[in-house]
């Protein structure tokens, strides 16, 4: 049998690996979306006493190794008595670290909004939660969708470090089979494949949103 | 500057044989064209610069002045026709084939161009922007490079900011240094792209002053531009482009007092008005 | 934590910086070189430079630790895991890098280039003397904020044996029994050399956009 013979009566392996980084991938960035919504939506308020921890929590998470987070939540966290397995010490440090760079790139955003248009809506009556969800907060996703798209490599990437912390996702899988038949180059080519993939198709859906947005005219308020 | 052109310019004397004037021939231009996407901009031009002459050339915008003047350093390709600069050939060398690179620099070397937009390199300082081009194309030393800066600097007016950086100076601060760093590469012919189109009224006046210095001074000058009162104060020859081609050609008192076609008549009537 | 926790956790955080300035460094200068290769515009030498750098993009630097560590005896090369290591942390950057130079050379202004032209420069002295000084101020915000890119990304290495700043608070645990603390002094050494660096970062953007001017 060849060595490519070898993988592909393994690719049941590869399946299962792929399935979990993707199952780990959409919870975790659907999560982190959440959160840096939900950051924004607080930095909204001008009460300092909320803003400033907020964002020194933001500034740091970005001063910090995502693998070091997964570790704080998989070895630290028991210190404190809560017990988080593997796959979900990965998954709430994924949403957790990425949540706060979402949130980074909205306020950004947030920062060149034009205040015409909250003066508007405030004129019509809007109550500062409508006004977030149905006004700010899609300009501001639409506006920042291409470097959401490269938060989302980021985060498709940072899914590998869990095999450090013994999840079992792709690159597990390819780790464990090339162990098992020494056929590393090869597992390992097609691995990089996978997550090349899922990269290219992401960026592909950025570039489509980006043609809804310019028909839409987002691009251009 | 001065013997090295004379064995050049002796060439340059037998493809000009209407030429009656003693003076040497600075820029020899013949036949040259260019266009740009299928737009002739320059058609068939021929024209003649004298060393020491001050040759300004007007025009309206898009005649093709611009283009002219760019071509003399070869920054714009013609498409045909030939340049001479004190009777070295530029852009094509002896066998017919584009020049190389180093080559062409060192014949661009016997030109200094100022710019419309200055164009002064932001990471050096006024001295440096002056002393760069002596000091790595010329091969000066550093301290004869800056001598030579300073004295030059204090020709324009500029001396006192010597070692200010580009960002913090005016326009036409910026334009005096742009004149200071061309004459600082000796060149055989000075060349003025609209040099003070991007300054602010009252700063036009401090550069043209500069220029006006210069041409008493004796520097051979080809300088577009569209300030007509400048232009009759310092040329001994102004020419005047219309949609690529040189319509007219004269000493300044008949350009401007009795200029032979209308063309020419409607255009200074624009300007004076 | 006691004295010896303390020395392992410094020896951690030293094999993190050494590591990382090495690739920083072959990486800043082999992203410029590519992005010189790809200004020739090589026919296939120019798409494979394409396709190298898409999947530099994406591939994890966990995978490509483990991909380059793994596969190399499979060719008869045995790599050293600190060879390894930087191999691939250098591997991944220089493509981020190629594209930042590559930027400051498209947007590198006409009007200077021709200056230097106008006064005789030939394009290697234009390059050396006028384009790359001031490329060099505004690539190096980008630079220095893919070196952060870079630092928080080194605990990959950690797959492979190396015991960086990362791993070392496992092998500190394993004696102590106590995880948190040395996870906690190593979040401090990391948000410390990345403070610095988005620090000097802000200068970095400060000087370029003077430049600007």
């Amino acid at each position: 049998m060849s060595n490519w013979e070898i993988l592909w009566s393994a690719r049941d392996q590869f399946w299962s690996g792929f399935f979990s980084t993707m199952e780990i991938f959409g919870l975790s960035i659907s999560a982190a979306f959440a959160i840096g919504c939900g950051m924004l939506y607080l930095l909204e308020g001008s009460r300092p006493r909320l803003t400033v921890p907020l964002r020194v929590f933001i500034d740091g998470m970005r001063m910090l190794p995502f693998l070091i987070l997964a570790y704080l939540l998989y070895y630290g966290l028991p210190a404190f008595d809560i017990r988080l397995d593997a796959w979900w010490s990965g998954v709430g440090a994924l949403a957790v670290y990425h949540g706060c760079y979402f949130a980074e790139i909205f306020r950004g955003a947030r920062l060149t909004f034009p205040p015409g248009q909250v003066e508007a809506a405030k004129a019509h009556g809007f109550t500062k939660g409508k006004m977030f969800f149905r006004l700010i907060l899609p300009q501001i996703v639409m506006q920042t969708r291409p470097l959401l798209g490269n938060q989302l490599i980021y985060a498709l990437k940072d899914t590998a470090f869990l095999v450090i912390i013994t999840v079992q996702e792709l690159t597990a899988a390819a780790n464990s089979l090339s162990g098992t038949y020494f056929i590393p180059t090869e597992a390992f080519i097609v691995v990089i494949g996978f997550y090349w993939a899922v990269s290219v198709v992401m960026e592909i859906i950025i570039k489509q949103c980006g043609r809804f947005s310019a028909k839409r005219g987002f691009d251009h308020v | 500057m001065f013997e090295k052109s004379t064995s050049e310019s002796v060439r340059s004397e037998q493809t000009t044989p209407e030429r009656t004037a003693p003076a040497r021939t600075a820029v020899s231009i013949r036949h040259l064209s260019k266009s740009f996407d299928g737009v002739e901009v320059l058609r068939d031009v021929d024209l003649e610069v004298r060393e020491g002459d001050v040759v300004t050339i007007l025009g309206s915008s898009g005649s093709g002045k611009s283009t002219l003047l760019r071509c003399i350093n070869w920054l714009e390709r013609p498409d045909s026709g030939s340049i001479h600069i004190g009777g070295q050939r530029i852009g094509v060398n002896d066998a017919g084939r584009p020049m190389p690179v180093r080559e062409l620099a060192r014949v661009r070397a016997r030109t200094g161009m100022v710019f419309q937009s200055f164009n002064l390199w932001p990471h050096l300082n006024v001295l440096h922007n002056v002393t760069e081009a002596p000091i790595h194309v010329l091969g000066k030393s550093k301290a004869e490079a800056e001598t030579h800066a300073r004295e030059l600097l204090e020709k324009v007016g500029m001396s006192a900011k010597a070692d200010a950086y580009p960002s913090t100076l005016s326009g036409g601060q910026k334009q005096r240094v742009a004149i200071a760093r061309a004459l600082a590469m000796q060149p055989e012919v000075m060349l003025f792209d609209e040099p003070t189109s991007a300054l602010d009224p009252e700063l036009v006046g401090e550069v043209l002053a500069v220029i006006r210095d210069l041409s008493a001074e004796g520097y051979t000058m080809i300088v577009v531009t569209h300030e007509m009162a400048f232009s009759r104060a310092v040329s001994d020859k102004v020419v005047f482009l219309d949609k690529g081609l040189i319509i007219e050609q004269a000493d300044p008192e008949t350009f401007f007092t009795n200029p032979s076609t209308e063309r020419v008549r409607k255009f200074l009537e624009r300007e004076e008005s | 934590m006691n004295a010896s926790a303390w020395h392992m956790l410094l020896e951690g955080a030293w094999t993190t910086v050494w590591i990382s300035g090495i690739s920083i460094a072959m990486g800043v200068t082999a992203g410029l070189i590519l992005a010189l290769i790809r200004l020739a515009r090589i026919p296939v030498v120019d798409q494979l430079l394409v396709l190298y750098i898409s999947l530099a993009r994406a591939t994890p630097l966990v995978t490509l630790a483990l991909f380059i560590f793994l596969s190399a005896p499979t060719f008869g090369i045995n790599l050293d895991r600190n060879v390894a290591g930087i191999l691939a942390l250098t591997l991944n950057t220089t493509a981020f890098n190629a594209e930042i130079w590559r930027s400051a050379f498209r947007n590198f202004s006409r009007d200077q280039r021709e200056a230097a032209m106008a006064a005789g420069m030939t394009p290697w002295v234009t390059f050396r003397r006028i384009m790359l000084p001031q490329m060099m101020i505004t690539s190096l915000p980008g630079l220095i904020n893919e070196m952060s890119f870079l630092i928080k990304g080194s605990p990959a290495i950690a797959v492979i044996g190396i015991v960086d700043l990362t791993r070392v608070t496992n092998r500190i645990s394993a004696v102590t029994y106590d995880p948190l603390p040395p996870i906690l002094v190593a979040c401090a050494l990391y948000m410390a050399a990345i403070g610095c660096l988005v620090w000097l970062q802000r200068i970095a953007e400060r000087r370029a956009n003077r430049l600007a001017v």
